[in-house]
């Protein structure tokens, strides 16, 4: 049977369900049905609504926060979860208090920490501010979205407890916070879809990008549900990449966009290619992401099946995997031309944010190349590069997709909380760490990866111990990822109290000489003006004037 | 016949500043204390030290692998998180 085709038939009639009713709304039932919503997400949750503060940004700023958190117990993780594949017994002495580390368990709960904790929870943080600003209206419940925050955190923190202790007290944690999880996300659905119908003008497109996010997310488990591939290693596979494709991909792609045009001042570049981001971030399938699909079996609690595609699976996939290199390409090059405006350098390179989402609009195309590869190769059963998965997957999630989740929320935080970050040093500091350590610790142990993998086709019947010895500068290495992880929580928290006003005059200028306003009294160059020392910001107004002769003034 | 007793010493002063000399004394009292250790394992040869070797066991293959270098750096840095919230709400 074709279960990527039918499964993708299903799923994109869920998406074209959901679009018409955003669209066109429930006819006579719209006014009921958004005034029933707004009631189960404020008034009907009672006195819990009242210990969260309602002021506008608030959402945003609490599941930025939150993100820079997770980001930096998520880098934690792998980094020990690095370490113990060269050193298994390093954490033996965990074993007095009943706790015995792997490697594996450490990387998977980095995995979901990182997935789900940083990278959702900036991607959601930043999405609350960003949707009603291209809608021209508010958030719909700024209340319910700082309050569904607390209960996705810990939903995350069940994962991670989940990834090290399957079952406790007979109840299997995962599923467990899998349901949590899509109790946030149906909130923050109907959250989003309320603040839509309130838009006071046409939406630009990253605006739906966000919207798709959020929906086609829902959309995608309705629709391997519905067609019955769930049991199946290929619906299983599918699903996973449908999520990195919606929530992801979409998501990502939505708030960096919108943080690269207001982070750098510059106009959004082409429109055309948002949409065509759109379009083809859901009619293809992501290749970015793991080829081992556990994470899917273990959140929804299904019979783990082996990846074993049809020849027509195996065709339509691959096909499908490669139409995604398109929309990845035309959203990589508007980042990057965005960020530039009309010259070839970046537009203010110096504020917190900008250079994360320049470093993962570069590093996107080259790791998604790379996952094409490693996927076509697992779809096809041939597993030849199946030693390189997990380095990859890590380097979709460290080079990619945390730097442009966190530079989407480096920009937006203080425009929502009104404070800038406290120190703009230490936030170059903190990319820095973080991108050096995550490029050369993943990349010295995508090495050793290789090194395995060539030992393992010669049927050595001893590693080489230069193989250790890689694992270990790469575990070193990723080390940086959590120190720059650190650097921006505590630059960001400080922010929040004693950071910059926004509304105060912008101190940094890229030019000792500022000029604040050019009175302009006739024609001239744009040449001239910069000469005279205006710089981008300065406003020019112009002064009119007459030919004719002047009198005396009459009494 | 009794000597008149200024109001003032009925109040605590305490300086806004620490005096540079009160360092040096720490370090007085450390290597003081540091002295008197290898005095006693002069005096004492292959006694075990009262209390502290008996609590030094208890570490016993807890820092046998240099990943708790990078460990305690992670401590640290959850610790400075947390601080970093608390000094910062509180703060006036």
């Amino acid at each position: 049977m074709d279960v990527i085709i039918s499964t993708l038939a299903v799923f994109w009639l869920f998406l074209a369900i959901f679009f018409i009713l955003i669209k066109r709304g429930l006819w006579i039932f719209s006014d009921v049905s958004k005034s029933l919503s707004m009631f189960m997400l404020e008034k009907a949750l009672g006195p819990a609504i009242d210990f969260v503060s309602g002021r506008p940004g608030s959402a945003t700023t609490a599941w930025i926060i939150h993100g820079f958190v997770w980001t930096f117990a998520a880098s934690t993780f792998t980094f020990v979860g690095l370490w113990l594949t060269h050193d298994p017994t390093a954490l033996h002495s965990f074993g007095s208090w009943g706790y015995n580390p792997k490697s594996s368990e450490l990387i998977y709960a980095g995995r979901l920490t990182a997935l789900f904790g940083a990278i959702g929870m900036t991607v959601i943080g930043t999405s609350l501010h960003a949707l009603p600003k291209l809608s021209g209206t508010n958030l719909a419940s700024e209340s319910n979205a700082t309050l569904v925050s607390l209960l996705w955190t810990l939903s995350v923190l069940l994962m991670f407890i989940g990834s090290q202790n399957s079952v406790i007290l007979g109840i299997t944690i995962l599923p467990v916070a899998n349901l949590l999880l899509s109790l946030a996300s149906i909130a923050i659905a109907i959250n989003m879809v309320i603040t839509v119908s309130e838009a006071t003008k046409d939406i630009p497109f990253p605006g739906w990008l966000i919207l798709f996010a959020v929906i086609g997310n829902i959309a995608a488990i309705l629709a391997v549900f519905v067609s019955g591939a769930y049991d199946e290693g290929t619906g299983q596979w599918l699903l996973f990449h449908l999520s990195g494709g919606t929530f992801f991909f979409c998501g990502l792609a939505g708030v960096s966009l919108y943080s690269a045009s207001v982070g750098s001042g510059n106009p959004l570049w082409s429109k055309s290619l948002v949409a065509f981001t759109l379009f083809g971030a859901l009619v293809t399938i992501n290749p970015m992401g793991s080829t081992d699909s556990s994470m899917v079996t273990d959140l929804f609690s299904l019979p783990s099946s082996e990846l074993d595609a049809t020849s027509r699976d195996v065709i339509s996939g691959s096909f499908l995997m490669a139409l995604a290199a398109m929309p990845i390409i035309a959203f990589s090059a508007n980042m990057l031309v965005t960020l530039r405006g009309s010259d070839a350098f970046v537009e203010n390179p110096d504020a917190p944010g900008i250079a994360e989402l320049n470093l993962g609009s570069w590093m996107l195309v080259p790791v998604a190349i790379g996952a094409l590869f490693v996927q076509t190769d697992a779809l096809g059963g041939v597993n030849e590069l199946t030693g390189i998965s997990q380095s990859l997957d890590l380097m979709a999630i460290w080079l990619v997709m945390i730097p442009l989740s966190l530079g989407a929320a480096l920009s937006i935080l203080p425009r929502a909380s009104g404070r800038h970050q406290l120190s703009e040093n230490r936030s170059r500091w903190a990319y820095w760490m973080m991108t050096g350590g995550a490029f050369l610790g993943l990349l010295i142990t995508m090495m050793s990866d290789f090194t395995d993998m060539a030992l393992t086709e010669s049927m050595a019947e001893q590693g080489a111990s230069i193989n250790d010895e890689l694992r270990k500068v790469g575990s070193v290495m990723f080390y940086g990822t959590v120190v720059g992880a650190i650097f921006h929580c505590t630059n960001s928290i400080s922010g929040q109290f004693r950071g910059r006003l926004v509304q105060s005059v912008n101190t940094s200028s890229t030019s000792s000489i500022s000029v604040e306003s050019y009175t302009l009294t006739s024609t001239t160059t744009i040449r001239k003006i910069l000469a005279s020392g205006a710089t981008l910001d300065t406003e020019v107004s112009p002064s009119g004037q007459t030919e004719e002769e002047g009198s005396a003034t009459e009494l | 016949m009794s000597a008149d007793v200024p109001s003032s010493v009925d109040v605590f002063i305490q300086g806004e500043k620490e005096p540079a000399s009160s360092g040096i004394v720490l370090v007085l009292g450390l290597v003081t204390m540091l002295s008197f250790l290898v005095l006693y394992s002069i005096l004492f040869p292959g006694r075990d030290m009262p209390v502290v070797s008996e609590v030094l066991p208890m570490f016993e293959g807890v820092f046998d692998s240099g990943i708790w270098f990078f460990l305690l750096g992670v401590i640290f840095g959850a610790f400075s998180i947390i601080a970093t919230m608390l000094a910062e709400a509180t703060s006036e």
